[in-house]
This record gives structure tokens, sequence and C-alpha cells, in this order.
């Protein structure tokens, strides 16, 4: 019986090999060379001090983090008061419940065109709705004062994987503790801030690491939107990695996705500390 | 396991293996019968891009005429247009030894490509063929040529490019004819800008590039810079010429004279404010014609408004961006597949073949060819004007995206916002353009 168990196993192995356990090892491997394709030396640790010295790289690491942190302080906690309000199943929920999940399945570049043409000085809808207000006609994307700003609002808003995760945690929240609470006399919001929410700790730091695993690696909104200016004021650790490797030089955009992969990890350690993510109160 | 699972195993191993040794076959010239089959990885069909449709009309035509003997293999290839992948994309297929037999990159890309050693070198077949070397117009293979006087590549168009204005906004501030000197169009701009219309369409890549070009161009030790130390590296915030060329660009933008829209690197944001008729001006080649004056996206009567100038020039007179970068490489490796390559670069560079792409694209020929068959070409007047004023032009020199470093293009996007912006003086932003853009060499 296990012939057979270990074969159907077989071409996942292979692909995992292929595709993820190879590229691991070749990235650690080379993120302590200079490299450029061709030509291969160990240089040690001279990329990661490189990186330490660069003023580029540390702007790119700031820029990552507030995109991290837009994610984790806007659109978690947005996303999981509009699950709840959904989850009382006011008129209309699912069809609230659809529209916002659509952006979700949007692709990045489709995406960064739309809000391209959003934010654009000249015809823009922004810039047409607030001129007409008395406010200055404004280049969002292309002016460093606003420029962060303007791509952390392309996607905080986009609350559709939070919302439906929060909405079936809701859903598997037994109804004996809500009318146990009624019976004590509770409130509607002591009933959301003493039962749901705590309930919910588990939904939350599943939503809050699934956003900072999608938004650390992230690309091709900044890409297409700004190409990272101006003068490096949106560009994240991923697009500095792509320079570092469209310069031809691999072994330190590699560093770059070592460095990448530590902070990643740092982080899905610290979230499920902080939310215990996996284990269960009830 | 047992001999049936292990049998199984077996042959699912060496199918994948198979399958993966298919894959990562090179792409060294494949004889079917007599006929030597060869790659091009710019040769696709486009609805958007002339140049493609082009090459891929001149292939077709390419594997009819030596049907039998030769024939080209079309790759669908997304990065074929100018991208800024496209050189990382090749740089992996050189390693890979994979590089497609012919393909299309401009001068910077050539440059570093040719660092793979993996381009093959025309100079033997260029020497070996006197006659056919001869029929290049004078510089076209120039951008082309490597430091030890390799010919890394084989020219399709050499475009003079310069400026479509509108006569009649220009007219509308006194204007008959395009201003001669950058006074002369400042006070255009200025008096544009009073009535609320935009002087100059930029898109803060290509456009923008083309025009600070100019302004470097036309003064003087200018021509020396664009031709020579823009190449090398260096610290550019110590050259006059493009310090003044620098801020006098700013300058616009801050006074206004520029679409606000200029910064996204998208030249469809230029070229919808001169299609619109809010901007007077727009620099661009003679593809512009075909891809954007005659379309459905131009103002009614826009193309009978539309004039074409040379730059302006600043003290030492006119001038104009001459382009001959993109060009023909190969990566081909054995004899058989050289020998097709050098049939295709004949039949494409040939007078007839060059004349059919000008009609198709609206570019130049590359080629010398009969003024008799000019003529008789009737091609489009506007963009064929192009030529005639560059001839009178007193200073002609390659684009900054052409003979700069390859990394120019980002760093220039990057940049160039924020120092419009203020938030960096001109010292800093030269000597970061200058450092960024060579990072790479």
């Amino acid at each position: 019986m296990r012939g057979p168990i270990l074969l159907s196993l077989l071409p996942a192995v292979v692909l995992f090999s292929v595709f993820f356990a190879v590229p691991l090892v070749v990235l650690f491997g080379t993120a302590f060379t200079d490299w450029s394709g061709a030509q291969l030396a160990f240089v040690g640790l001279d990329n990661f001090a490189r990186l330490a010295g660069d003023p580029v790289f540390v702007k790119v690491v700031g820029n990552t983090l507030f995109y991290l942190a837009a994610s984790t302080l806007v659109q978690v906690p947005l996303g999981v008061a509009v699950g709840i309000v959904l989850a009382t199943k006011v008129p209309g929920w699912r069809a609230f419940r659809t529209v916002l999940f659509i952006p979700f399945v949007i692709s990045g570049a489709a995406y960064a065109l739309i809000f391209s043409m959003f934010y654009n000085p000249r015809f823009g809808l922004l810039n047409n709705l607030l001129v007409p207000l008395g406010l200055p006609q404004r280049d969002w994307l292309y002016e460093t004062g606003t420029a962060r700003w303007a791509i952390a609002g392309t996607f905080v808003f986009i609350l559709g994987f939070v919302i439906v995760v929060t909405m079936a945690e809701i859903a598997s929240i037994p109804a004996e503790l809500y009318e146990a609470a009624e019976v004590d006399g509770a409130t509607g919001w002591q009933r959301e801030t003493r039962i749901t929410l705590p309930l919910l700790r588990n939904a939350i730091g599943t939503c809050v690491l699934v956003r900072l695993l999608a938004d650390i690696g992230m690309f091709d909104l900044v890409f297409i939107l700004t190409a990272g200016g101006p003068d490096d004021t949106t560009a994240t650790l991923a697009l500095y990695a792509y320079r570092a490797y469209l310069n031809g030089e691999w072994g330190h955009a590699n560093a770059v996705g070592l460095v990448i992969l530590l902070l990643g990890g740092a982080l899905i350690v610290a979230v499920r500390r902080a939310f215990r993510v996996g284990e269960r109160d009830r | 396991m047992s001999a049936r699972a292990r049998r199984t195993t077996a042959v699912v191993v060496l199918i994948s293996a198979a399958l993966t040794a298919s894959a990562c076959a090179g792409g060294s010239a494949e004889e079917e019968g007599d006929e030597i089959v060869i790659t091009c990885a710019t040769c696709q069909e486009s609805p958007t891009d002339p140049f493609l449709q082009y090459n891929f009309e001149a292939a077709t035509r390419f594997n009819e005429q030596y049907a039998g003997e030769y024939r080209i293999e079309m790759l669908n290839n997304a990065n074929a247009g100018s991208s800024e992948d496209r050189l990382q994309y090749y740089q992996r297929l050189a390693l890979a030894d994979d590089l497609p037999d012919i393909f299309q990159l401009n001068s910077a890309e050539i440059a570093a490509l040719s660092e793979t050693g993996k381009l093959h070198d025309f100079t033997g077949d260029l020497d070996a063929d006197t006659a056919w070397a001869g029929t290049f117009q004078p510089g076209s293979l120039d951008a082309l040529t490597g430091d030890d006087g390799q010919v890394w590549a084989i020219p399709q168009q050499r475009d003079p490019i310069g400026t479509y204005w509108n006569t009649e906004l220009w007219g509308s501030v006194g204007f008959d004819e395009f201003p001669t000197t950058w006074d002369a169009f400042e006070e255009g701009a200025a008096a544009l800008a009073e009535q609320g219309e935009l002087a100059l369409a930029l898109d803060g890549d290509w456009a923008t590039m083309l025009t600070w070009t100019n302004l470097i161009g036309t003064q003087a030790g200018g021509v020396d810079f664009l031709t020579g130390e823009i190449a090398g590296g260096g610290d550019w915030s110590s050259n006059e010429a493009v310090v003044a060329a620098t801020e006098r660009l700013r300058q616009w933008h801050v006074e206004g004279y520029v679409n606000s829209d200029a910064f996204s690197g998208d030249f469809s944001n230029a070229a919808a404010a001169y299609l619109s008729g809010d901007a007077a001006t727009v620099p661009n080649g003679p593809w512009f014609v075909k891809t954007n004056l005659q379309t459905e996206a131009a103002a009614e009567g826009l193309y009978e408004s539309t004039g074409y100038a040379v730059s302006p020039g600043w003290d030492d007179g006119q001038g104009i961006i001459v382009v001959s970068g993109a060009g023909w490489v190969s990566g081909a490796t054995d004899e058989p597949s050289q020998e097709a390559v050098m049939a295709f670069m004949r039949f494409v560079t040939a007078p007839e073949e060059a004349l059919t792409q000008a009609v198709e694209t609206g570019a130049n020929p590359a080629v010398v060819v009969p003024d008799a068959d000019l003529e008789s070409a009737d091609l489009e007047p506007l963009s064929a004007g192009l030529v005639v004023a560059a001839a009178d032009a007193e200073f002609s020199y390659p684009h900054v995206r052409v003979y700069g470093p390859a990394g120019f293009g980002p760093a220039w996007k990057n940049l160039w916002p924020a120092y419009v912006n203020g938030e960096m003086d001109t010292g800093t932003f030269l000597s970061r353009l200058s450092a960024d853009a060579s990072a790479g060499l």
C-alpha cells in the first residue's frame, strides 16, 4: 500500500523541488555571492553590508513597512467591522458581500491601471472632485508627499477577503452565547465587543497574516503606478530586488530576497504569537 | 515498493526527463529537408506596433521568397516591443545559450547584451560584402558599433526625430513658423499659457528626454556630451550644457507650459494632450503620424494643422535627433543559421523592402534609396518631410535613451518628478541620475 501512496506524492514532490526548494537553496547560496548570472564569487556578508549602507534600501524597507501597516491598521479593522455589520444580516447583505468581494478578484495590473486614471492630475476623477471644492490640483502619484498614501489608497479598501473570513467565523459562533447575553441584558454594542470580537481573534490573526505575507512582496501595483518613484518614495523591497536583478546584480538581488524571507518569517512568528493563531478558546 | 510500482516510477521519471530535455533544447538551426529554419523573436503580428507588424509581414515575404531554402519561425514574444524587461529577458536567454537567431534591440541594450559574448558580430559579413555595406546611410551603424569596432546589429531605420506643432495654436500667439530659438519658444509658451493652453506635451520619459536632449544638443558642447560623456558614466552635474538644459526644462514645468500629467512615463499622456488640441507641441518620431495623428484619437482637422520642425537652437543653431538605434541582432551560433540570418538581413535592407517599411511605419530607411523610388513611393508627406528638415539642421545627435547607459530610463523616471517638484537641486539630481543610470555599467 505504501508504494502507490508514495507514487501519488511524487508529482507534488517533484514540482515542489523544482519550483520551490531548488530556487530557495539557490537564493540562500547566491545571496552571499557576487553573481551576474555568468561568474560567481563568494563575498560573504558584503551584499548585506552594502544593503545596510544604502539609503535607498533603508527607504524601501520603510515603504514596505508603511504598506504593511496600512494593511493591518486600516484594511483588516475596516474589513472586520464591515463583516460584523453584514453578519447581522442587514437588508441586502448578500449583495453587499458580493460587491465588496469583487475588487479582490481583479488582477493587480488591472487595478493599477484603473487607479492611474483615477489619480491622473489632468483628467482624473479625484482631482475633478476636489478642485471644484477649492482644493489645489495635485499629481497624487508623483509628489513625494502624497505618492505613498496614494499607493496605499489603492489596496487598503479591498476588503472582500477579510469580510468573508470574518463572516465565516461569526457563523461558527454558537447562538446560545448571544441568547444568554441577551437574557443578561447586554446591549448590541456589548454583545459585539464582549462576545464577537474576542471570538474573532483567530480569524483576525489569519487575516493579518495573509495580508502581511501578500503585501511584503508587493510589486505589481507599485511597478505599474509609479515604478517606485518619485525619488524611491513608493519603492518596495521586491521592486528594489527587481532593479538589482535588471542591473545584472543577481547576488545582490537575492540578498534582498533573503531579507524579505527573514522579515516575512519574523512577522509570521510575531503575528501567530500575538493573536495565538490556531489556538481555540472554546 | 513493489516491482510494478518501481516500473511505473521509472517510466514517469523517464517521461519527465524527456519532456524537460525537449523544453530546454537550444535554438540552433533546424533543418527540415534542405530548408534551414531560424527563429525570430521580433516578428510577431501586432495590431498596435507598426514595427512589429512590419517585421511579421517582412518575415512572411521572406519565407515565401525563400521557401524550401530558408524559413523564419516567428516566436510569440511578450518582450518584443521596447520595454524595461526586454534586456533582462534576452540576458536570461543568453545565459542559457538559447538566444533567438534574430531579434531587435536598441543600442544601449545591444551594448549590455554584447557583454555576454553571445551576440553575432556582423563585421566579417560587412567586410566580405562591401557592395552591401555601402548601401547603408552614413552614420547609421555608429550607435550599433562596439568599442573595438564590432558591429553588433544591422540597422532597421535611421529616423530624424523632431517636433510636431499645431500651426493654429502657435499662430494664435503670433508664430506663423515654429520658433527657431528657445527664447522665442518661451515667449510663445508664456503667451499660450495666458490663453489657458499648454505649450508642450510631455510624458516624463521618452518625450521629456527628447526635449532634454534637444536642449543639450543645441548648445555649445552639447553634441560632445550626447555622443561621448553620457555613455561612459561620470558625474554629469559639472557639465554646463547639461545643467542649463535641465534647469530650463524644469522651469517650463514650474511655469505651467507643460501638461500636469507629464510624469507617468506613459507617452499616451503626452499624445492625448496634443491630439485633443490642448497642447501646441509634442516631440516624437515620424511614426507619430501613423500611430497617433491619423487615428480617431486626433481632433478633427488636427492633421491638416500640424507642422513639423527641427529643434530650436540656443546660441549655436538648430538641431535634430537622429536615431539609428534599433537594430537586428543575432544569437545564431552555427553556420547554417548564420547563413539564413544573413539572407534575411540582405532581404530586409534591400531598398525596395526598406521603402515598403517606410510606407508601412512612417520610419525612414537605414539604407540609401534612389530619389526616384522615394518619389514614386508617395510617402506620407509630414513624416517624409522630416528627412528634408534634418538635412538642413546644423547639429544632429542621438537620443539619450539610445546612446546613454542602459539604466538611464528607470533612473530618469524615478528622479525627474522629484526634481521638478523642487525636492532636490540640480546638482543632486544630475549626480544621482548619472550614478543610477550607470549603476549597471
